[in-house]
This record gives C-alpha cells, sequence and structure tokens, in this order.
C-alpha cells in the first residue's frame, strides 16, 4: 500500500489483512469482528482479545466520524499485520479534520458529574488504555492510526493489568 | 451482523427499580436509556440498579450516556448501581473510574442485597 506519512512497516512484518468499510455508523463492529477473525492464530488472551476489538471499534468510529465524516462513500482503510513480536492494526481515514491528538490527561470523571466538562470524550483515553502503543501519523489527506499489541506480554498482558 | 439496539425494561424488586439492558449501548442508546431512566425515577427509588447482563458492547460515547445517567442520580440524591457487567466492561468501568462513583456488583441478587442493606440504614 502506497506509505503517506506512516511509519516504518519493519521488515519481518507481514500483512494478515486488508480491507475498506464505508463510513457508515456501526460499521466500527464489523472493523472489530474482522480484526478478530484475522489474529485469531496469534493467541492473543481472551483479555487483550477485548481490549483490541474495543480500541479498534474506537479508532474506527474516530475515523469515520472526525475524519470522513460519516460519508458513506469514503471509506476506512483497515490494515492488519503482524511480526513475531507484536501485532498491529492501522485505521486510515481521509483526514477531514485536524489530526487527532491524544489528551496527556485522564478525562475527568468528576468534572463531568459537576457539568464542568461534557460527558463525552473518551474514545482515544480508551485506545491508549487498551492497547500497547497507539501512533498517530498523517498528512494533509490522510489519518493513520496505529494500535501495537506486544505477542510477549508486556505490562499491559497481565490478566488481571488494568 | 446488524446493530443491535438497545432494549431496556425497567422492574422494581425490593423497593430498587431496576433497568434490564439488552443490546448494545452506543449512540444510538440514547433515547431508549433516558426514557427507561425516567421512568424509573418516577417511583422515586432511592438506588436505580442498571443491570447489564443482555449487554454485549459498550462503546465511548455508551460511557458517555452513563455518566449522564450518574449526573442525573446524584443530582436527585439517588444512588445509581450497576450489575452482571462483562469483566472486560469491569475493568473499562474501572479506568474511567466509573466505579469510584457507582457501586458495581457481579449479579442482581448481590446488588439488591446491598441496596437493601444500605437504603435501610439510610
Amino acid at each position: 500500500m502506497t506509505a503517506y506519512g506512516q511509519p516504518d512497516l519493519g521488515g519481518d512484518r507481514r500483512v494478515l489483512r486488508e480491507f475498506s468499510l464505508p463510513s457508515e455508523p456501526g460499521n466500527e463492529r464489523r472493523v472489530a469482528r474482522e480484526v478478530e477473525a484475522a489474529v485469531e492464530s496469534l493467541g492473543l488472551s481472551g483479555q487483550r482479545m477485548e481490549r483490541l476489538k474495543t480500541a479498534v471499534a474506537e479508532a474506527t468510529m474516530n475515523a469515520m466520524e472526525h475524519g470522513n465524516g460519516y460519508s458513506p462513500e469514503v471509506p476506512v482503510v483497515v490494515e492488519v499485520l503482524a511480526s513475531g513480536q507484536d501485532l498491529s492494526v492501522r485505521i486510515t481515514d481521509r483526514g477531514g479534520s485536524p489530526m487527532p491528538v491524544p489528551d496527556p490527561e485522564v478525562p475527568d470523571l468528576s468534572a463531568k458529574l459537576e457539568g464542568l466538562q461534557t460527558p463525552r470524550g473518551w474514545g482515544l483515553f480508551l485506545i491508549r488504555n487498551m492497547v500497547d502503543e497507539m501512533n498517530i501519523t498523517g498528512d494533509r489527506e490522510h489519518h493513520t492510526v496505529e494500535l501495537i499489541m506486544h505477542l510477549e506480554e508486556g505490562p499491559k498482558g497481565g490478566e488481571d493489568a488494568g | 451482523m446488524p446493530a443491535k439496539y438497545l432494549e431496556a425494561e425497567v422492574r422494581r424488586e425490593a423497593g430498587v427499580a431496576v433497568i434490564e439492558l439488552r443490546g448494545e449501548i452506543d449512540g444510538f442508546a440514547e433515547e431508549a436509556l433516558a426514557a427507561a431512566y425516567e421512568e424509573a425515577e418516577a417511583g422515586n427509588p432511592e438506588t436505580v440498579l442498571l443491570d447489564f447482563e443482555g449487554v454485549d458492547y459498550i462503546n465511548s460515547t455508551g460511557i458517555a450516556l452513563i455518566v449522564g445517567l450518574l449526573a442525573k442520580a446524584r443530582a436527585s440524591k439517588k444512588r445509581l448501581v450497576a450489575c452482571n457487567l462483562s469483566d472486560h466492561y469491569v475493568e473499562i468501568f474501572n479506568i474511567t473510574r466509573l466505579s469510584d462513583f457507582m457501586g458495581v456488583y457481579p449479579n442482581r441478587e448481590s446488588a439488591l442485597e446491598e441496596a437493601v442493606v444500605t437504603d435501610g440504614n439510610a
């Protein structure tokens, strides 16, 4: 696939699946299911698979909503890659809004409950907490969110890790 | 697989308003969730229990809807509690800190038991 400011693929990564779907509400779950099927043989624990699916669904929703403005004719492109050490899911939109920038701060639930902040704003926070690494790259035409899970379980890999 | 829109049904058990949830809690769930909460509050219970047994998907918009219900409950001095979340969503309630503000119980029986004890002491 043509690179447009994407991170280096890495020499030993192989493409497990590449597909695109229209930007329509609800398609984030289809993407999560496709990714689940693509990585089934990699041996993720049930808990880490659930985390990956949540991160994929959230990143896809962001891409469809903020990147593509929920225009069905504008697809979200998904690549699933794996090496011996990690798996990577890259979700690319057409970049219709400024590059999403993860807020380094944890959303303040107390402030949300007091009405001082909007109840929304959990998407990037959830993604960041569900996967081992998240990279955001792009240019004026595309944004790509890359979600990485280490296959040799790291700090978030334990079944009881939070 | 088509989206499973949220269905919500209100029951009353041991003085607690139980909202039984089935389907997906996402942006499409707003109306059903708001209507069920309004019905639950109508009986002026001290505790409203969200039973997630039939829920297989909650996204960030769904989390925001639950935050909204929690804010409403706190404003009217009611307790909002949850039960039957899967392990994955218990984790999400923990990392979002929802579980710091609302009791999370493994099943309906334990939630009702605790509610009866707490309401009895209120």
